[in-house]
């Protein structure tokens, strides 16, 4: 409650300006709902100034030999925990550029972190499993959120005003597997359908 | 089409062999081609089966490599990081840990680590690694073949592509055909373009290109037949998983027929040798069969040849077969043959009464003589012709006038051994004599063999006188042949006998020539058709008054080609040739012609015209003649030898009198000679007597004529008739005549017979002697 607190009073704050949601439906080009797209906005297009809080822990599990979630959202700098729920032992590693690290053979119950300081990805996998993949989107705005199993995204507390929208998904089939979204301003409540096509086979 | 049995039969047996052989090599060598093909087509098909299996090991092999890798951490890191460097380190270790053509690294992004990225299409290589999660196909790198197998590198997640790559070289392919059991040629090609091309270039990769593409186009697992210059091949295309999915590749497995065939290549030759060897056996077997079975049937046919010649012909056939007995037939047939023709053949040259050669025979030895004679030789023939023969057979009988003449025959030989006797007629012998050359010195010596030959004969009891004569011919070489000798000879023997002589030789003018004469009777008419015919007149003088009184009109031809003829020629011969009336009513019509003319210069002729014996009793002829005559007023006298009434006398007499009736007066012509008869005399009512110019022409020198002529000249007075001497020749005779009290002379001492011009002179001559005394009375003292 506190940290709410305190963001309603940064965005009283910041925000001259009245405040705008951002409703954001993924689908793929079937319509079907795709979940873990992660929807960034830049009001004026410009990345959010000061420290950013996401109201989500930053956290990845290792459960049931699974990354979980499949998809992580953490401002630059962030500490990401990564607990080891399983019986087995993990190796978990990424080499994705700036936010490289590997965390060798830990066991149960056992829980590492790591800092990730660079803006981008860091996709993460398991040397021991293969099939345990992983993606932290590290971004440089306060204004991100996930889709959910409806593939729908809701950006709280928007200012007004132009805005560069942005979809990712780790098998987006697209440059680094981000698009920009059609909407380039918001008021009040607004309402954005992005397509998107995925790699089959998840890669 | 053959000329020979034996040919025909060899040519027909071979000939079958051959063919039933052609049949056997032939259906040998589509079954073993037929094998060879279907055995090509099954190692082909296990082939390829092969290569599949091949295929899918070498794959595995790849993609263990490549997962593998793809799998290391490090390596993983060395990607993620874009390490090149140690990435390429670590492609290049394994390539040559495993032993690879090829091994290099495709990032997401499209770069390339391991290999030069000129020589890979990066882009189609990307999007086919991207299109399918574990690409693996043919691609072309470098611009040869490879078989290139993905996969990926995920870090975790997509960050290239391991690709390892083996190339579909020689030395590939040559494996590949060292696992075929057949010695097969394996190939690799992939459309370029439109166009299929390998890399190992053959002679015929054109042709193989299109047998490719047809099979890709039609999909085909079957083995195709392939024909090239170098020979057929079977052509077995697999299609290969290519990496993109769109450049088509294959391979071809390739088997020529040769090869195929070459096993079998023994067997074919041991067929056709064996099938030759036995084509010679059964040429030289039916040679000898056949000739067995052909010789006894030519030497039949030559046998026959002879036969059909008039030769002697046997058969030496010993087989106791079919042939053998038509041999043994056919020698018995010939021997009868033979034996029927000589005896035939005796028949046909022996007189079957006397067993002399007759005139066949005859003609032959004259032929045969002739053959054999030198130059200027010549063939003496003589017929002996027995003298009234008839008197003799009925007298003696035929057996015995056959015997005689079988004696006389005898006779010959004995007198002549070299001469040839045979008989032409019943009473004529023909001797061919040694002689060579007939002159008239040889007529003395048939003479006195005549009289030798005359000997009476005695026949039984009785002894037979002969009288022969004798007719000789003789002819050259290429003079006359065979049958015209002989028929001289009996025109010679005729002649002899008409002249009354013992031997005579043919004479050629004497006889003249009939066929000419033959001939001349149409010419005859044609004469009279154009006027070549005319009148003689031959004057008459009254012994009287002294007188030309009258003339006898003789016919004369002037022949276009023989010139004059004699009347006694064509005359005769009208008469027998039934051409006389035509020639008669020719002389009326001159006749009549000529008085006219005589008449207009002042001269009244009576004209005597010769009326033939055979134109008498034909009644016809005379009321033409007398028409005629009455119509034209001439002054005719129709002269007629005696002897020609006997021949219808009735009709004759008739004749007669109508020619009394119609005021033509008739002559009795050549009174004296032939048969004149007093009968005749009384019988015919004529005018005039012509006393035969034989009686008068000695008139002057044999009493007993002068005594004939003159009781004639009195008996023809008593009987009424006029009486004309004929020729008178001599003024001796003419005297004699006058002084015997005849009436009127005819004769070369008057006048010969001559033409109408002539004739005008002679009578202008006459009338101006007669105004002049002298002459008359010179004439009458004549």
């Amino acid at each position: 409650m506190k940290i709410a607190s305190i963001l309603f009073a940064v965005a009283m704050l910041a925000g001259s300006a009245q405040a705008a949601d951002l409703t954001v439906a993924v689908r793929g080009p079937d319509g079907k709902p795709i979940p873990d797209a992660v929807i960034t906005v830049y009001p004026n297009g410009q990345p959010t100034k000061g420290p950013i809080k996401f109201d989500w822990p930053y956290r990845v599990a290792q459960q049931n030999i699974q990354f979980t979630p499949f998809v992580l959202i953490v401002p630059a700098g962030a500490e990401v925990s990564f607990p080891n729920l399983d019986k087995v032992r993990h190796h978990v590693y990424s080499f994705s550029a700036g936010n490289k690290f590997e965390l060798k053979l830990y066991g149960h119950e056992e829980s590492r972190t790591v800092r990730l300081p660079a803006v981008g990805i860091a996709a993460i996998g398991c040397n021991i499993h293969d099939q345990m993949v992983g993606f932290i989107k590290v971004v440089d705005t306060a204004y991100a959120a996930k889709s959910d199993a409806n593939g729908v995204a809701v950006i709280h507390g928007l200012p007004d005003g132009p805005v560069v929208a942005k979809v990712w998904h780790p098998y987006l089939r697209a440059p680094k597997n981000e698009k920009t979204l059609a909407v380039t301003a918001v008021r009040g409540a607004a309402r954005e359908t992005a397509t998107i096509e995925l790699r089959p086979g998840g890669r | 089409m053959f000329r020979r049995l034996q040919t025909k039969l060899t040519v027909l047996y071979a000939g079958l062999f051959a063919l039933a052989l052609s049949l056997v090599a032939v259906s040998v060598y589509l079954t073993i081609a037929n094998n060879a093909q279907q055995q090509v087509r099954r190692e082909l098909t296990a082939t390829g089966t092969v290569f599949d299996s091949v295929w899918a090991l070498r794959t595995q092999r790849l993609r263990d490599g490549a997962d593998l890798l793809a799998r290391d951490f490090g390596f993983r890191a060395a990607v993620a990081t874009r390490d090149a460097p140690t990435v390429e380190s670590a492609v290049t270790n394994l390539r040559q840990r495993m032993g690879l053509d090829l091994a290099f690294l495709v990032g997401v992004d499209g770069d390339v680590v391991g290999v030069d990225p000129a020589k890979v299409d990066i882009d189609k290589l990307w999007s086919a690694l991207d299109h399918e999660e574990r690409a693996q196909g043919v691609f072309i790198v470098d611009g040869a073949p490879y078989q290139l197998i993905s996969a990926p590198v995920m870090s975790p997640n997509l960050t290239g592509w391991i690709v390892f790559g083996a190339r579909l070289d020689d030395r590939e392919m040559t494996a590949l055909e060292r696992l075929s059991a057949i010695r097969l040629d394996a190939q690799v090609f992939d459309r370029r373009g439109e166009t299929w091309v390998t890399t190992d270039k053959t002679a015929d990769t054109g042709a193989l290109g299109a047998v490719v593409a047809t099979a890709m186009r039609q999909a085909t697992a079957e083995p195709a037949r392939l024909r090239t210059a170098t020979g057929d091949s079977l052509v077995l295309v697999k299609r290969l998983m290519t990496l993109d999915g769109q450049t088509p590749a294959a391979l071809v497995l390739r088997y020529p027929m040769a090869l195929a065939l070459a096993p079998y290549q023994p067997l074919m030759a041991a067929v056709i040798i064996a099938g030759l060897i036995g084509a010679a056996l059964v040429v030289a077997a039916s040679w000898a069969l056949s000739r067995d079975i052909a010789r006894p049937i030519t030497a039949l046919e030559a046998a026959a040849r002879r036969l059909r010649h008039g030769e002697a012909a046997h058969v030496d056939v010993r087989s106791s077969d079919e042939i053998g007995r038509l041999s043994d037939s056919f020698n018995l047939m010939a021997a009868e043959i033979r034996e029927r023709e000589v005896r035939i053949t005796e028949l046909a040259l022996r007189d079957a009464e006397t067993g002399l050669p007759n005139h066949l025979a005859m003609e032959r030895e004259i032929e045969a003589r002739m053959a054999r004679l030198a130059p200027g030789q010549q063939v003496v023939v003589a017929a002996l012709g027995l003298d009234r023969f008839t008197v003799l057979r009925s007298a003696i009988g035929y057996a015995l006038f056959t015997q005689l003449v079988r004696e006389i025959g005898a006779r010959i030989q004995v007198l002549d051994p070299e001469a040839v006797v045979g008989r032409l007629t019943t009473s004529t012998l023909c001797v061919i004599s040694r002689l060579t050359a007939l002159t008239d010195e040889v007529v003395p010596v048939v003479e006195r063999a005549l009289v030798d030959l005359a000997a009476p004969v005695r026949l039984g009891n009785e002894l037979v006188d002969v009288h022969m004569s004798n007719g000789l011919a003789a002819a050259e070489a290429g003079g006359l042949d065979a049958p015209r000798l002989i028929e001289q000879a009996m025109i010679a023997l005729d002649q002899a006998r008409a002249c009354g002589r013992k031997v005579a030789i043919f004479d050629p003018v004497a006889y003249g020539d009939p066929a000419g004469n033959l001939s001349l009777m149409s010419e005859m008419l044609q004469g009279v058709a154009t006027g070549a015919l005319f009148l003689h007149h031959q004057p008459k003088l009254d012994l009287r008054t002294g007188a030309i009184t009258g003339v006898e009109a003789l016919v004369r031809w002037n022949h276009p080609a023989r010139g004059l003829l004699r009347p006694d020629l064509f005359v005769g011969m009208a008469e027998e040739t039934g051409h006389i009336r035509a020639l008669t009513d020719c002389v009326i019509d001159r006749a009549i012609l000529d008085q006219r003319a005589l008449r207009d210069l002042g001269h009244d002729l009576t004209i005597s015209i010769n009326i033939s014996g055979r134109l008498i009793d034909d009644a016809e002829f005379a009321d033409r003649a007398i028409e005629k005559i009455a119509a034209s007023g001439a002054r005719f006298c129709f002269e007629i030898t005696e002897t020609a009434v006997i021949g219808n006398p009735d009709v004759a007499l008739g004749v007669l009198a109508k020619l009394n009736a119609a005021g033509i007066p008739v002559s009795i012509d050549d009174y004296g000679s032939g048969l004149s008869s007093l009968a005749y005399l009384k019988q015919i009512n004529a005018d005039e007597l012509k006393i035969d110019k034989a009686f008068v022409l000695s008139l002057e020198n044999d009493a007993k004529d002068a005594l004939l002529v003159k009781s004639t000249i009195d008996l023809a007075h008593s009987l009424g008739l006029k009486v004309t001497a004929e020729g008178v020749e001599s003024r001796e005779a003419l005297a004699m005549l006058q002084m015997m009290g005849c009436d009127l002379a005819q004769g070369y001492h008057i006048a010969k017979p001559m033409a109408l011009e002539a004739l005008v002179a002679f009578l202008g001559e006459q009338r101006l002697a007669e105004t002049s005394a002298p002459a008359k009375a010179r004439r009458r003292a004549r």
